[in-house]
C-alpha cells in the first residue's frame, strides 16, 4: 500500500479540512486512481460527501494498493490534519505520504521552507510589547554582538532549507468496513436554488439561532445555550422555483424572517437526470415551477447550530446550490470553482418535522 | 534583619513583569534572593523537574540598588558579599503589581515613571512586607504592600563545565518552532544527525485501537546546523525535555530578542537553557529524558533505572499537593546549605554532594538528581493528557483565540479576503445577547 503526493493547493486543502472539522472529528478519505472522496458522517448532525478531482489538491500523485482501482481508505482525525496543513501555508513545497512508525500508520506531511522568519505566523506573540520609543534598552545593543548579521532577533536570512514534518496518526480501513457506509438517498428535490453569499446567510442564520436560543432558554437559565435541545434552535428554510429564499425562526416569543429575492433557480441538465427530457418533465421540481403563492414553497426545518457549521464551507468560496426536499432534507452542492465541476462537496441536512 | 531597597526604571518594570510571567509557567510562588550585587527571582516546579532563574544585575538593571545585611557576631568582611536575604511571594500578587500594560504609552496619563521597592522588616512595624511604589506621571503614586514569607530558597545547580553538548540559536527561530507543535504534545526531543538538528514534539503513544486517532500531531523540525550560532553536539544523541517548559522559556527569550544557549551532557542529566541580556541573566535548568544510542561515548550515569513503574507514577502525585499548597517545608525538603546556595551559577565539582536534593521517597532514586528515575514503560510524570482541549479548533469565526489563525488564513490567500470572519454566537450562557425589546412590548405588538 503506497500513497505519496505533492500538494499543489495548500490553502484549499487547509480550508477544506477546516470546514469538515466543524462537522465531525474524523474524516473517511478514499483515495484511488481517479479521485479523492472526503466523507464525514458524524453521529449527529449533517453529513458531507465530497468528491474532489485529484488535481484540485495534489500535483504529483502516486497510489498503489491491492484493492481494485488502487483504492486506499483512511480514517483521519480532522483537527490534527488541519493543524498540520496550517503549518504549511507559507511553505515552498509540501508533500504527504502514507507511512508507518512503530506499527502506527501515519500520514506524514513534509513541509520545506527556505526562510524561518517568513514561516513565522504573525500576531503570535502575546507577551508584553514595548513601544519602540519607550524601549528599555537601545536597539543598537544587538549591533555590538559578536555576530554581524543585522537582524536583532538573531535570525540569519539564508537559503538553507528547514524541514518540518507533521505526522498525523491514521487508521487504514478495510474495504469491508467502508462498504457498509452509504450515501443518503433522498427523494427528488422540489426546488433547486443558488444560495446568496454564504457569509450573509451565515450571519443571519446565526443571529436567528442566537435569538431562538436566548428566548427559549430564558426559562432554564442554568443551562448552557450550547447544550440546549435541538428543538429550541430550529430555523425554517424555504425556497420556491421563482428565485426566492426565506429563512426564519419561530419561538413562542417571536417570529422573524429574512427573504432573498431574484436568486437563480438552476435548470436541470437532461444528461444528468434519469430519463432525460422526459425525466425532467415529470421531475418534482418541474411541477413546483407551475405552482404559485403558498403552495410553491418547499420547506425544511434545520437545527440552527448545525446549519451554522455547515455554512462554514463558505470559506472555500465555491458556488452553492441548495436542493430542497420538502419536509425531508436539504442538500447543498458546493462547487469549488467556476469551471471545474468535478470537485463538489455534498452536504446532507435532515429536516425536522414541524 | 536586612534592608533592601531598589528602584526600577519603566523598562525594568516591564522586564520584571515578563520574568514573573515566565516564572508563573513553572510555579505559583516566586522566590526572591537579594545579594550585594544582584537580585535573583526563581521558581521551581512542583515535580522539581524544571527550575527557572532570573538574575538581575545591580549595576545594569537597577536605577538604584541597596542591600545592607546586618552582620551578626563572628561574621567578617567576606561574609558581607555572601550575605543574602531570601523570601517567597505569590506569583499572582507580583504579577498583578507589575501589570503588562505598565509599559504601554497609550495610557499616557497613568504611565509609570519608575518603581521603588523596599523590604519592611522592622520589628516595630508590620513585618514581612515587600512595598512596591509605582511612581506615575502627575505625581500619582500607587503603593502595594505584598506579604512575603521569609524562607530559605532552593536553587538548582548546574555544572557548566561538565556539559559537553552546547548550541546557541536566536530565540526568534525557536519561537517559530513552537507554532508548529501540536496543541497537546508533551515531550520535545532534540537530536542532531548529518549536519542537521532535529526538534521533535510528540506524546507517548496511545496503544488501544481507535484512540490512535486521538494522538496529537508529532512534529519534527529539521534545520541546518549552520542556522545555529554555535553547535557542538554529539551525533545522534537524543535528549528530551518538556514542551511546556520549552514554550515558556522561548516565549520569554523572544521578548528580549536574544539568543538562547543550551548546555547539556546526556539524557537524564540536567539541561540548561540560558541567555543574558540587558543585565538580566536568565537560566533554566530542566530535567531531561531519553535513552542512549549506540553512538554514545559518554559513560552511563549513576542513575538507578530499575525503579518500578508504580513508584514513578506515585511520586509526582505524592509530591505535588505539598508543594502547591505550602511553601517548601523544611520537613519535605531540606533547605540548601549555605555552600550550595553560594555556588549558584558555577558549581565546583567538589561541592556536588552538597546539592539540595529532593525528598528521597525511594531508595532507588538518585539522591543527586533533580529528576525522577527513568522508567522502562515510559509512562511518567508529565501529567494527564487533555484530549478535550479545543485550542486547535478552527472555526469560520473570530473568537479571540482564533484571531491569529484567521489572520494567517486570510493572509495566505487574497481570495479569502472577502470572507471576513465575524463572531459566531458565543457558546457561553452568560453572554447571550441582550434583547432589543421587552417581551411585554412584543406581546402588546402581537395583541396577546
Amino acid at each position: 500500500m503506497r500513497f505519496k503526493a505533492s500538494i499543489r493547493n495548500i490553502s484549499t486543502f487547509t480550508r477544506l479540512t477546516a470546514s469538515l472539522s466543524l462537522l465531525g472529528k474524523d474524516v473517511w478519505l478514499q483515495l484511488n486512481n481517479e479521485q479523492l472522496r472526503f466523507t464525514v458522517v458524524p453521529e449527529q448532525g449533517s453529513q458531507v460527501w465530497a468528491v474532489l478531482a485529484i488535481e484540485t489538491i495534489f500535483e504529483t500523485y502516486t497510489i498503489q494498493s491491492a484493492a481494485e482501482n488502487n483504492t486506499i481508505n483512511l480514517r483521519i482525525p480532522l483537527l490534527a490534519l488541519n493543524r498540520a496543513l496550517r503549518s504549511a501555508l507559507n511553505a515552498t513545497s509540501a508533500s504527504i505520504r502514507l507511512t508507518k512508525k512503530e506499527n502506527v500508520p501515519l500520514l506524514s506531511l513534509t513541509i520545506i521552507t527556505n526562510n524561518l522568519t517568513s514561516i513565522r505566523p504573525a500576531n503570535s506573540i502575546t507577551t508584553t510589547n514595548l513601544n519602540p520609543e519607550n524601549a528599555p534598552f537601545p536597539e543598537d545593543l544587538s549591533a555590538n554582538d559578536s555576530f554581524a548579521e543585522p537582524n536583532a532577533a538573531g535570525f540569519f536570512p539564508h537559503d538553507r532549507e528547514t524541514t518540518i514534518t507533521q505526522d498525523i496518526p491514521v487508521v487504514v480501513l478495510a474495504p469491508a468496513t467502508v462498504a457498509s457506509i452509504h450515501e443518503p438517498v433522498c427523494p427528488q428535490p422540489d426546488v433547486h436554488i443558488m444560495l446568496p453569499p454564504l457569509l450573509q446567510l451565515k450571519a443571519i442564520s446565526e443571529r436567528f439561532t442566537k435569538l431562538a436560543l436566548s428566548t427559549s432558554t430564558s426559562a432554564t437559565r442554568d443551562r448552557r445555550a450550547a447544550d440546549a435541545p435541538a428543538s429550541s434552535s430550529r430555523l425554517i428554510l424555504s425556497a420556491n422555483a421563482h428565485g426566492v429564499l426565506r429563512i426564519g425562526v419561530e419561538t413562542p416569543a417571536l417570529k422573524i424572517e429574512s427573504k432573498w429575492e431574484g436568486l437563480t433557480n438552476p435548470e436541470l441538465d437532461p444528461e444528468q437526470v434519469e430519463g432525460g427530457e422526459e425525466g425532467i418533465r415529470v421531475h418534482a421540481s418541474t411541477r413546483m415551477k407551475e405552482r404559485h403563492g403558498d403552495e410553491a414553497w418547499s420547506v425544511v426545518r434545520v437545527e440552527g447550530r448545525d446549519w451554522g457549521r455547515v455554512l462554514g464551507v463558505g470559506r472555500l468560496g465555491g458556488r452553492v446550490i441548495a436542493c430542497f426536499c420538502h419536509e425531508h432534507a436539504l442538500i447543498l452542492y458546493v462547487y469549488l470553482s467556476n469551471e471545474d465541476t468535478e470537485s463538489v462537496l455534498t452536504y446532507y441536512i435532515a429536516s425536522y418535522s414541524a | 534583619m536586612h534592608t533592601l531597597s531598589f528602584t526600577l526604571t519603566l523598562e525594568g518594570v516591564v522586564r520584571v513583569h515578563d520574568a514573573v510571567l515566565c516564572l508563573a509557567k513553572f510555579s505559583e510562588v516566586v522566590s526572591l534572593e537579594a545579594r550585594k550585587d544582584r537580585l535573583v527571582l526563581t521558581a521551581l516546579n512542583s515535580s522539581k523537574s524544571a527550575y527557572a532563574s532570573f538574575s538581575l544585575d545591580r549595576n545594569v538593571f537597577f536605577e538604584k540598588y541597596s542591600f545592607s545585611p546586618i552582620l551578626t557576631k563572628g561574621q567578617n568582611a567576606t561574609d558581607i558579599t555572601e550575605s543574602r536575604f531570601t523570601c517567597q511571594l505569590y506569583n499572582k500578587a507580583l504579577l498583578s503589581v507589575f501589570k503588562g500594560r505598565l509599559g504601554d504609552v497609550r495610557d499616557k496619563d497613568t504611565a509609570v515613571e519608575r518603581c521603588e521597592c523596599y523590604i519592611q522588616d522592622q520589628p516595630d512595624k508590620t513585618e514581612c512586607r515587600l512595598i512596591v511604589k509605582m511612581v506615575c506621571r502627575h505625581g500619582v503614586i500607587k503603593t502595594y504592600k505584598l506579604t512575603y514569607e521569609s524562607v530559605e530558597v532552593m536553587h538548582a545547580l548546574f555544572n557548566r563545565n561538565a556539559a559537553k553538548n552546547t548550541w546557541r540559536i536566536g530565540a526568534g527561530t525557536l519561537r517559530s518552532f513552537i507554532e508548529y507543535f501540536g496543541a497537546n504534545t508533551e515531550q520535545l526531543d532534540i537530536s542532531s544527525e548529518n549536519g542537521r538538528a532535529n526538534f521533535t514534539s510528540y506524546t507517548e503513544k496511545v496503544t488501544n485501537g481507535r484512540d490512535v486517532l486521538k494522538m496529537p500531531l508529532q512534529t519534527s523540525i529539521t534545520i541546518d546546523n549552520l542556522d545555529f550560532e554555535d553547535f557542538t553536539v554529539q551525533e545522534q544523541l537524543h535528549i528530551g525535555i518538556s514542551v511546556k517548559d520549552f514554550k515558556a522559556i522561548v516565549t520569554h527569550a523572544e521578548t528580549l530578542q536574544t539568543s538562547v544557549t543550551a548546555l547539556y551532557n546526556f539524557p537524564s542529566r540536567p539541561m540548561q537553557l540560558s541567555y543574558n541580556e540587558h543585565g538580566m541573566q536568565c537560566e533554566f535548568t530542566l530535567m531531561t529524558i531519553g535513552e542512549y544510542r549506540g553512538a554514545s561515548e559518554t559513560p552511563a550515569p549513576a542513575v538507578v533505572r530499575h525503579a518500578s513503574p508504580a513508584s514513578a507514577a506515585n511520586q509526582p502525585s505524592r509530591q505535588s499537593p505539598a508543594q502547591v499548597t505550602s511553601i517548601q517545608k523544611p520537613t519535605s525538603m531540606p533547605p540548601p546549605t549555605e555552600t550550595a546556595s553560594r555556588s549558584f551559577t558555577r558549581e565546583p565539582q567538589s561541592q556536588r554532594t552538597q546539592r539540595p536534593s529532593p525528598p528521597p521517597p525511594k531508595a532507588s532514586l538518585d539522591p543527586e538528581s533533580l529528576f525522577l528515575p527513568l522508567d522502562e514503560d515510559e509512562d511518567r510524570v508529565w501529567g494527564e493528557r487533555n484530549y478535550d482541549d479545543d485550542e486547535d479548533t478552527l472555526g469560520w469565526n473570530a473568537s479571540a483565540k482564533n484571531v491569529s489563525e484567521l489572520n494567517d488564513m486570510r493572509k495566505a490567500s487574497a481570495s479569502s479576503s472577502r470572507l471576513e470572519p465575524y463572531p459566531a454566537w458565543p457558546e457561553d450562557p452568560n453572554s447571550r445577547i441582550a434583547p432589543t425589546q421587552r417581551i411585554s412590548d412584543i406581546t402588546t405588538l402581537f395583541g396577546d
